[in-house]
This record gives structure tokens, sequence and C-alpha cells, in this order.
């Protein structure tokens, strides 16, 4: 495909998803710290259906080898960045995602963390060009390099190089697991959800709701 | 029309994009949002300062500098989806942080955002609809940073809020 096009797929997509995120009020950010500060879990129930249809399409083609996955060695600057990341993006009410969803609604404190994202990447180039790390894509080698901190690469398509099992087969072992979580919120929103209905009872009535029965 | 009067669930929207995504895992790759943003941070940076930013061996070797990469049009493209919807729903309107604590955390967010994007090589999306659903080691590693850092994010925020 030529460049031209790929950036024609691209903004079709960005559009699309744009749109649908703007109309549903999805935000990647209120999936995790609503769940953690606030015990709410609408956000993150779409983000884990999102996660299990994924999981099944891409681990489905990757067994067929087809598909393009993401390739680069992973370390310790994987799990710091992105433990980075956390803290910004609920300091700055947003993620990456929303900055511009947000910003296409007129909202300018998104555009400000956009701004200082761009700002932030720039000073992360400047001290990469000066400590060189995390290794350069060009020089990572997919293995265990340790004086870098990093673990190499590896997917469902290397394990299913490595153990002859179709990757779709452990994509199931993740969906299951997901799902799992999936039913232990919608398990939990539901007992929440009737204790809340208890509770008006027994305040519309004045009295515990236990008493009205044996009264009844 | 009824799409641009009611919230839309989620659930339903966040299964199209991961459909959409599929179709964009074939052909391209899986949406990322961050290596475009990259890429627009040295578009701006090479436009400010010309030829001195290959000085900076960044832009050379990880990250050189052309303005034909795919991943900056998705952010457009999610910029301009939102606009429209926001415009048609008539939800549009200019929302201004009111206070300066406001002001000075989200700048902080987006310098910790931008910085851990590049440190990671990844962001939050292509953790939970690239890596993870691909069954990336680094997914999983991605997904255990993230969540750390937004349990402690959330735990400063709570003992902000509540000292205000």
């Amino acid at each position: 495909m030529s460049p031209v096009a790929e950036c024609f797929v691209a903004f079709l997509f960005g559009s699309v998803a744009g749109l649908l995120m703007q109309r549903s009020r999805f935000c990647n950010t209120a999936a995790l710290r609503d769940a953690i500060m606030f015990k709410t879990y609408r956000n993150t129930k779409a983000m884990l259906a999102a996660m299990m249809i994924l999981t099944l399409g891409f681990t489905g083609f990757m067994s067929l080898g087809a598909g393009h996955p993401l390739q680069f060695d992973v370390g310790l600057n994987t799990f710091a960045g992105l433990f980075l990341f956390g803290i910004g993006m609920v300091f700055a009410g947003a993620c990456t995602v929303s900055t511009w969803v947000k910003t296409g609604e007129g909202n300018l404190g998104a555009l400000w963390a956009l701004i200082f994202t761009f700002v932030g990447m720039f000073l992360f180039s400047l001290v990469w060009s000066a400590s060189w790390w995390p290794p350069a894509p060009q020089t990572m080698t997919g293995q265990i390099n340790a004086p870098a901190l990093q673990l190499g690469f590896a997917n469902a398509q290397t394990l299913q190089q490595k153990f002859g099992v179709p990757a779709i087969v452990f994509g199931l072992v993740q969906f299951a697991v997901l799902f799992g979580l999936y039913r232990a919120i919608l398990k939990r929103e539901r007992a929440h959800h009737a204790e809340h209905v208890k509770h008006q009872q027994e305040h519309a009535k004045g009295k515990p709701v236990e008493t009205a029965v044996q009264n009844a | 029309m009824e799409f641009f009067k009611k919230t839309l669930d989620p659930i339903i929207a966040l299964s199209a994009i991961a459909v959409l995504d599929i179709f964009m895992f074939l052909i391209m790759g899986a949406w990322t949002v961050g290596g475009g943003e990259t890429m627009m941070t040295g578009l701006i940076a090479k436009a400010a300062i010309g030829d001195e930013l290959e000085r900076l061996p960044f832009w050379n070797i990880v990250f050189p500098v052309h303005g034909d990469y795919w991943k900056i049009y998705i952010s457009l493209g999610m910029l301009f989806g939102a606009f429209v919807g926001a415009v048609l729903s008539k939800e549009f309107y200019w929302r201004v942080p009111r206070h300066l604590s406001e002001w000075v955390l989200i700048t902080l967010g987006g310098l910790l955002m931008g910085f851990g994007i590049r440190l990671a090589y990844i962001c939050n999306v292509s953790t939970f609809f690239g890596l993870m659903p691909e069954m990336n080691m680094g997914g999983y590693l991605a997904m255990s940073g993230i969540l750390a850092g937004a349990w402690v994010g959330s735990l400063i925020y709570k003992k902000l809020l509540e000292a205000e």
C-alpha cells in the first residue's frame, strides 16, 4: 500500500474512532481511574469488551500468519514509561486519545495537555540523545539483553512457533480471563444495585426492610 | 438524527472500533497513538529550528522526521471525528479550566505522558488495543506499569482534592 493510501486509511479509521468516542463519552483514563477511585466501571467494561474482540481477531489471524503485529523489544523501560504515563493521565484527566477527542469538543485544557505531551516527547529526545537508552529499534535483537535491561520479544506468534500450538489457542485462554473479569464486574454492579435498592426502600418506609417484610 | 441526540453505549462504540482495528491490523498495523504525536513533535521542532534538529541522534536514528507517517493521520482523524460529532450533537463549546491548580496538574500530566510514551515506545492505546490482544510480553509489562501509575496518580489526586 502506498504511503498516501496508508495515511488516508489511517485518517478514515481515526475519524470513525473519534466520532464514536465523542458520542459514547468513552475515555481510557476513566476506564482505569474510575475503577480505582470511584468503583464505577462504565468505561472499564467497554475496554474489556474491545480487548476480548481484539484478542480473538488478532490471535486468530496471527495463527494464519496474517496481520502486522507490533515488533520491538520490551523491558524495564516499558514498565517505567507506562508507570509515568499512568500518573500523567490521571493528572491531565485524559490520555492521548481523549486529549484529541476533548480538544475536538473545544476543551482547551485537553489542548494544553496535548501541547505538553509534545514538550515531554521533545524532552525525552534530548535525554535519549545523551543516554542512548532504551536501545534504538535497529539494534534490538529479540533476545534478552541484560545490560540494556531488555527482555526481548514474545507474542502469540512466537508462542505458536515455540510450542506448535496455534496462536488462537493462547488467545482463547486470554479471552477467558478477560471474560471472567468482565463477569466479575457485572456481578459486583448487580450486588451494588441490589444494595442501593434496599437502602432506597428502607429510606422510603422509614424502617428496615426486614421489619416491613415481617409485618406484611 | 437520533445518533447525535443520545449518548452511545461505550460497549457498542468500542466493539465497533475493535472490529475496524482488526481490519487496520490486517493491512497496516493495530491502532496506536503516540508515534504520530512524536512525528508531529519532530515536524514542529524541524519547522522551528530547521536542520539543527538533526544534531540530536534521536531524530536521526529512532524517529527520522517525515510527514507521510500514517500514524499522524489517525490522531488528526480522531480530532476531526470528535469535532464533527460535537458540532452535529451541539456539544461543541469552549471549555477552559478555571483554577491555576488544574492548569499546573494538566501541564505536569502532559509532560509525564509525553516522556513516558517515548521511554516505553508505546502508549495506553497500544497497550490495551494492540500489544495485549497480540499477547505481546510488552503488553503485560505496560499494563502493570499503567495500573501502578494510575493507582499512584489517583492517590496523589485524592490527596490534592482533600487538601482543597
